[in-house]
């Protein structure tokens, strides 16, 4: 859209630049700001995030012009010297050591536009089977559970409004009043009635909406999550609360999980979680009751990062799947399993190719039907497609290394804050040939590419966001972007055409997602009945949609499963503990999270004032009984310690924590990157790192020979 | 190397499980002698509970191993390394492992055997699902029941049946339940428990026999001469390690089958795990430490590991009874060492007792009457260093909540909206500022727009500023110091 036909829109509706709620936005006034729109999800509701995103287009360092490294460090360039450098530079790595020399590494937070473009960019241009991207951090554990019991992964499976009525939800392992404040208001339903239920080791703000006989909270040991949900099935298929009918007809493997879960009685497992065998008892009762089956108002089962981001997680979601399956949820109109979405087009953006094995539409880049429907839309012979690649902690870990990667395209992701063990991930990054990093702001990622390129943000772009329902979402241009910067469809199509690569490269949003659609048609996320100008329309259009006519799907498995025998699958599962358990040297366990006022790696909200201002640096929160023992009397700096690295932050002393566990987020970098302590070791079903718990120690900075308090104080207030 | 395991019980299971987990190629072969398929025995008191049903108790199948049902081993032939089978086949071993159980320990009260090794009509131990199985059908014709031994068993057995309606007695050797696993003052308050739930306990009963009358129990004698009138006995008097094949094969044999550290019986190509070994710690009755002894065997026998110590004593109990919850792991006060910490809150009038014992920092045993959440907390904490506050009372009581603040008392820092981080002081400066409704403070500071959670609260605060200060012309800060001066003159 022209700059002068924009300035005579007053108002720009569109939706927010952060998590999967994609709360809806107005974007309008002088300097552009952000007010809330009705929406079903959000209900007029934005959380500090989003009233205050107007500031990201204000940013002072936002990243305006190209930069290339020099002996000096980065230094502007112009766009044509930069992309012919870079692709010259592929072109070398390519003919020096083969296609897959050179990576891609993604992000959730891509339009699908984006997220499909650079899935194609990789195969086709760059012939690389090497991409994948950071939802493997976020989405992949529930993605593979639901894959392999219920056919198909999409978040919520049903619209996030059906809570409202429910008598019953169990939430395992979110925070969502920290990380999507808005939806809490669909929590207010099951509330009144008692029965939300909260399994979190820590006293979120989420758990605390259990308070007042609103609901019960249920407090396991770091990594006990899959335990304690062996012992919910134990219960409901022993004391024969289980929707037998449904079982009989919708259901494979029951009898196997029966099995599976007999040694997981109450007692038992209150030894390994820590939470009473009786509460147990009563929050399984508690969900039966309000399943529809036994004539409840509804009962849903949701995870999140919690419970999903363990070496088990796999497992655990599939332990929840079983759960809900027992009760006779999924499918059932008032009732459900779901995965609470993380990134903002977390559900999009692992549906349409930037998964290592994976091509548009959830299509299987193994499979010779997929490859060859893939590759007509292409335009392109099915054999030119590579294979597939590797999942990101295996892929962030050879890079630099002698058979690993010499090149590497990052594309809306901080790897270098949000990855686990980032220390060593710096170390890779630092040992490839090319770095080139695609983004809005200097990231610590950013500074250390070799190029820089500066890419348009949310207000400034057309396109789609597919929420954490499935609803697929307009995000619409308000103003134009600074003079240099440019969308990501454009810097794809330029290295495109300087690296000969074959097929159309559109740098219209539109016509890009006209092309995902035909890709997509006949995949499990088929698009194909969606268009930009459909969607305009203000309709509510869930994905499947196979075509204009169809009007979207709201609900899935009303009358079958999308696995192949239509029927769902019970997975039996055995527990497997965390990777990095507690001993003497490290004898506490860490977990991490996020807080309200910021966003994943900080990248963008340690940029708002206002969201500083709310929470300006980063904190070791610990139990005053491991205060005491400690000898902390205050907000005193601490160390903490794995077996991969340490990170210094004052400690914030409360009993939302158990004594035996600390809890840092994860929004900061510098001395306090947590990430440089958490565990890269992955779940072997999904690849997911486990983020959520490892062993640590903990010390007064005074009493070690770390880094200087002040500099760390310094680092924390600036 | 073929391994051939004799009993297919919970610990029989588990080895052949984890044999095949750490060896999927393993040749394992498991014997078993009863025809059902594996269930987990623990259960079998909440299945006369009625709180489980049976297929609940199923365990999976020895998926990858060759598993012989219903057959019976009669002959260790250590010498050719066989087991003669009564069906006339053999299994040959290169390692076996006996994981052959314990059998219920009946005491040789007049009146009770029928003879042929059956007891007498309305009598019955609980061993396995047959047992359990005649123990419900004789509940439903029953009005009165006896349970002779006041241990786990016994204790979850009263409570079951006293769940489903008949008037239970418990026939104690001594002067009260659990005497074994508790000191006396808590077995006291665990007995008192008991009784409250309508269960009758007699203490130091010397039970001494059966009265029968046609062919079924119609009362307990007990060592005073007291009768106590019966439909249905139940025998908890403890298990016996099940050695008959050891001692013919020519093994030690003490109380149970002796094994080393390593799990070794007198033949080393021979292990003995589970209910029927006698470990140098002792011969165990509980689950736990027959699974560790399965997993530590599993990992020596396929990765050549060295086994871990494998304590018997002071498994953790954790009792499965309606009405009575009773933990209790590790060391307790009667087996402290002189320097542990010993910290005990007893509270017998409220039925409840919790016992901490801390050795140099660390929990190291626990005992819980009556306070299900607190010994749900402390047994994760158990044997884990670095976790215990230095004031070890602190793990007993902790401390109170925080409480909320109402509108009046809460400090000007406290955060009101979480989703926008807007203060008390915020809401007061808006208010301040010129807004008098509750509309228009959302407008001004945009709390209550995030979650809506707030709204509450914040037209609490409206409604406060209303009340103390309807219009005052100070800056925000002063006029709140000045109001809460003024409420807390009140």
């Amino acid at each position: 859209m022209p700059h002068d036909q924009v300035a005579q829109v007053p108002t720009t509706d569109s939706h927010c630049p952060y998590c999967a709620l994609q709360c809806a936005q107005r974007l309008g006034g002088h300097p552009v700001a952000a007010e809330p729109r009705d929406f079903p999800t959000n209900r007029g509701g934005l959380c500090q995030k989003g009233w205050t995103s107007g500031e990201l287009l204000r940013t002072p360092d936002r990243l305006t012009q190209p930069l290339r490294r020099t002996a000096d460090g980065l230094v502007p360039t112009t766009w044509d010297d930069a992309l012919d450098d870079i692709a010259a530079r592929v072109q070398t790595l390519r003919a020096d050591h083969g296609p897959d020399a050179v990576a891609v590494f993604g992000g959730g937070g891509l339009t699908n536009e984006k997220a499909y473009q650079l899935g194609k960019f990789a195969r086709l241009a760059l012939r690389t089977r090497l991409v994948d991207y950071n939802g493997r951090f976020c989405m992949a554990s529930a993605a593979a559970a639901a894959n392999r019991s219920l056919g198909v992964d999409r978040g919520l499976p049903f619209p996030l409004t059906d809570l409202d009525d429910a008598d019953a939800v169990l939430l395992l392992g979110s925070n969502l009043a920290d990380t999507m404040p808005p939806s809490v208001q669909h929590l207010a339903g099951p509330r009144s009635r008692g029965g939300l239920v909260v399994v979190d080791p820590r006293r979120s703000a989420t758990a605390r909406l259990c308070d007042d006989g609103a609901g019960t909270h249920l407090q396991p040991l770091p990594g006990t999550d899959l335990v304690l949900l062996l012992g919910l099935l134990h219960v409901v298929l022993g004391e024969g609360l289980a929707d037998v009918a449904y079982l009989r007809d919708r259901v494979d493997g029951v009898e196997e999980v029966r099995r599976s879960v007999a040694a997981w009685w109450p007692e038992r497992v209150e030894t390994v979680t820590g939470v009473a065998a009786g509460q147990l008892r009563d929050v399984a009762r508690r969900l039966a009751a309000a399943s529809p089956h036994r004539g409840g108002r509804g009962a849903y089962v949701l995870t999140g990062r919690g419970v999903e981001q363990h070496v088990d997680g796999t497992d655990t979601v599939s332990a929840a799947i079983s759960l809900a399956l027992a009760l006779g949820l999924p499918g059932a109109r008032r009732g459900g399993y779901g995965a609470i979405t993380g990134q903002g087009n977390g559900q999009g953006g692992r549906e349409h190719g930037q998964k290592a094995d994976q091509l548009p539409g959830y299509r299987s880049i193994e499979d010779p039907a997929d490859r060859a429907h893939v590759a007509a839309v292409w335009g392109v012979d099915p054999e030119l497609l590579p294979r597939s690649g590797v999942p990101a902690v295996q892929l962030l870990s050879s890079l630099g290394t002698q058979d690993g990667p010499r090149g590497l395209f990052v594309h809306g992701s901080n790897v270098a804050v949000s990855a686990p063990r980032a220390g060593a991930v710096r170390d890779r990054l630092a040992a490839l040939d090319l770095l080139v990093v695609c983004d809005v702001v200097p990231s610590e990622t950013a500074l250390l590419a070799d190029y820089v390129l500066p890419v348009t943000q949310w207000a400034e772009e057309e396109g789609t966001m597919t929420s954490l329902e499935g609803r697929v979402l307009r995000r619409r241009r308000h103003l134009d972007p600074p003079a240099l910067v440019r969308d990501e469809l454009w810097i794809w199509a330029e290295l495109a055409r300087r690296l000969d690569a074959p097929g159309t490269w559109s740098t219209d949003a539109s016509a890009v997602f006209d092309e995902l659609a035909r890709a997509s048609a006949g995949g499990r996320a088929d698009y194909a009945g969606l268009s930009h100008t459909r969607l305009d329309t203000g309709e509510a259009l869930h994905w499947p949609c196979p075509d204009p006519d169809h009007p979207g799907t709201p609900r899935l498995f009303a009358d079958r499963f999308a696995t192949p025998s239509g029927r769902a699958r019970m997975v039996p599962v055995r527990p497997v503990g965390p990777d990095d358990d507690v001993r003497a040297d490290a004898p506490l366990h860490l977990v991490t999270g996020r807080l309200l006022a910021h966003y994943q790696s900080g990248a963008q909200t340690r940029r708002v004032p206002a969201l500083c201002d709310a929470a300006g640096g980063p904190h070791v929160e610990l139990h005053p009984s491991l205060a005491a023992r400690l000898g902390l009397d205050g907000a005193e700096l601490v160390r903490v310690t794995s077996a991969r690295g340490s990170m210094v932050a004052p400690a914030r002393i409360t009993r939302d924590v158990r004594p035996d566990t600390v809890f840092v987020p994860f929004h900061f970098a510098g001395d306090s990157l947590v990430n440089a302590l958490t565990n890269d070791a992955t779940d072997p079903v999904s690849g997911m790192p486990e983020f959520k718990v490892c062993a640590v120690r903990v010390e007064r900075v005074a009493d070690d020979a770390g880094p200087s308090p002040a500099r760390v104080l310094q680092e924390v207030e600036s | 190397m073929r391994i051939v395991v004799v009993g297919a019980g919970m610990v029989g299971h588990r080895f052949v499980e984890e044999t095949l987990r750490l060896d999927p190629a393993a040749d394992v072969v498991l014997l078993g002698e009863e025809s059902y398929e594996p269930y987990n025995r623990v259960l079998l008191s909440e299945l006369v509970a009625g709180r489980t049903d049976l297929a609940a108790l199923t365990l999976p199948e020895a998926s990858g191993a060759r598993v012989r049902r219903g057959v019976r081993a009669v002959e260790l032939d250590v010498a050719a390394r066989r087991v003669l089978l009564d069906d006339g086949s053999c299994e040959p071993w290169d390692h076996l492992v006996l994981a052959v159980g314990a059998r219920a320990r009946v005491l040789p009260l007049a009146g009770l055997d029928a003879g042929g090794g059956r007891l007498v009509g309305g009598a019955h131990v609980l061993r396995t699902v047959d047992d359990a199985r005649g123990v419900v059908a004789g509940a439903l014709n029953a009005r009165r029941a006896c349970v002779v031994g006041a241990g786990a068993i016994g204790v979850e057995v009263a409570c079951g049946l006293r769940r489903r309606g008949l008037d239970v007695t418990v026939l104690a050797s001594r002067d009260g339940v659990l005497d074994r696993d508790l000191d006396p003052r808590v077995s006291a308050v665990a007995t008192r428990t008991l009784r409250d739930l309508d269960v009758a306990v007699v203490p130091q009963a010397g039970v001494r026999a059966v009265d029968v009358a046609h062919g079924h129990v119609d009362a307990v004698v007990l060592g005073d001469g007291t009768r106590v009138p019966t439909d249905l006995l139940v025998l908890a008097t403890g298990s016996v390690p099940r050695t008959e094949l050891a001692v013919e094969a020519g093994l030690t044999v003490r109380h149970g089958i002796v094994v080393d550290a390593d799990l070794r019986t007198s033949d080393p190509t021979v292990s003995a795990i589970g209910d029927c070994a006698e470990t140098p710690d002792g011969v165990s009755g509980l689950v736990a430490p027959g699974w560790a002894q399965a997993d530590a065997l599993a990992a020596r026998l396929v990765r050549d590991r060295p086994v871990p110590t494998l304590p018997v004593q002071g498994a953790t109990l954790r009792l499965k009874a309606v009405g009575l919850d009773v933990v209790t792991a590790g060391t307790r006060a009667s087996t402290a060492h002189e320097d542990d910490r010993v910290l005990a809150l007893d509270d017998a009038g409220a039925r409840r007792y919790v016992e901490v014992v801390v050795r140099q920092g660390t929990l190291v045993g626990m005992t819980c009457v009556g306070s299900p959440e607190l010994a749900a907390r402390l047994s994760v904490q158990l044997d884990r260093p670095g976790v215990v506050p230095p004031d070890p009372l602190q793990l007993l009581v902790g401390a109170p909540e925080d409480q909320p603040g109402s509108p009046t008392t809460m400090p000007s820092s406290t955060t009101v909206c979480r989703c926008n981080g807007v203060t008390k002081a915020d809401v007061v400066a808006a208010w301040d500022g010129g807004c008098c409704t509750v509309d228009e403070v959302v407008t001004t500071t945009r709390a209550t727009t995030g979650c809506g959670g707030c709204r509450t609260l914040v037209c609490g605060l409206v409604d406060w500023l209303q009340e103390v200060d309807p219009a005052v012309p100070a800056t925000s800060q002063e006029a709140l110091a000045v109001r809460e001066r003024g409420v807390a003159a009140r």
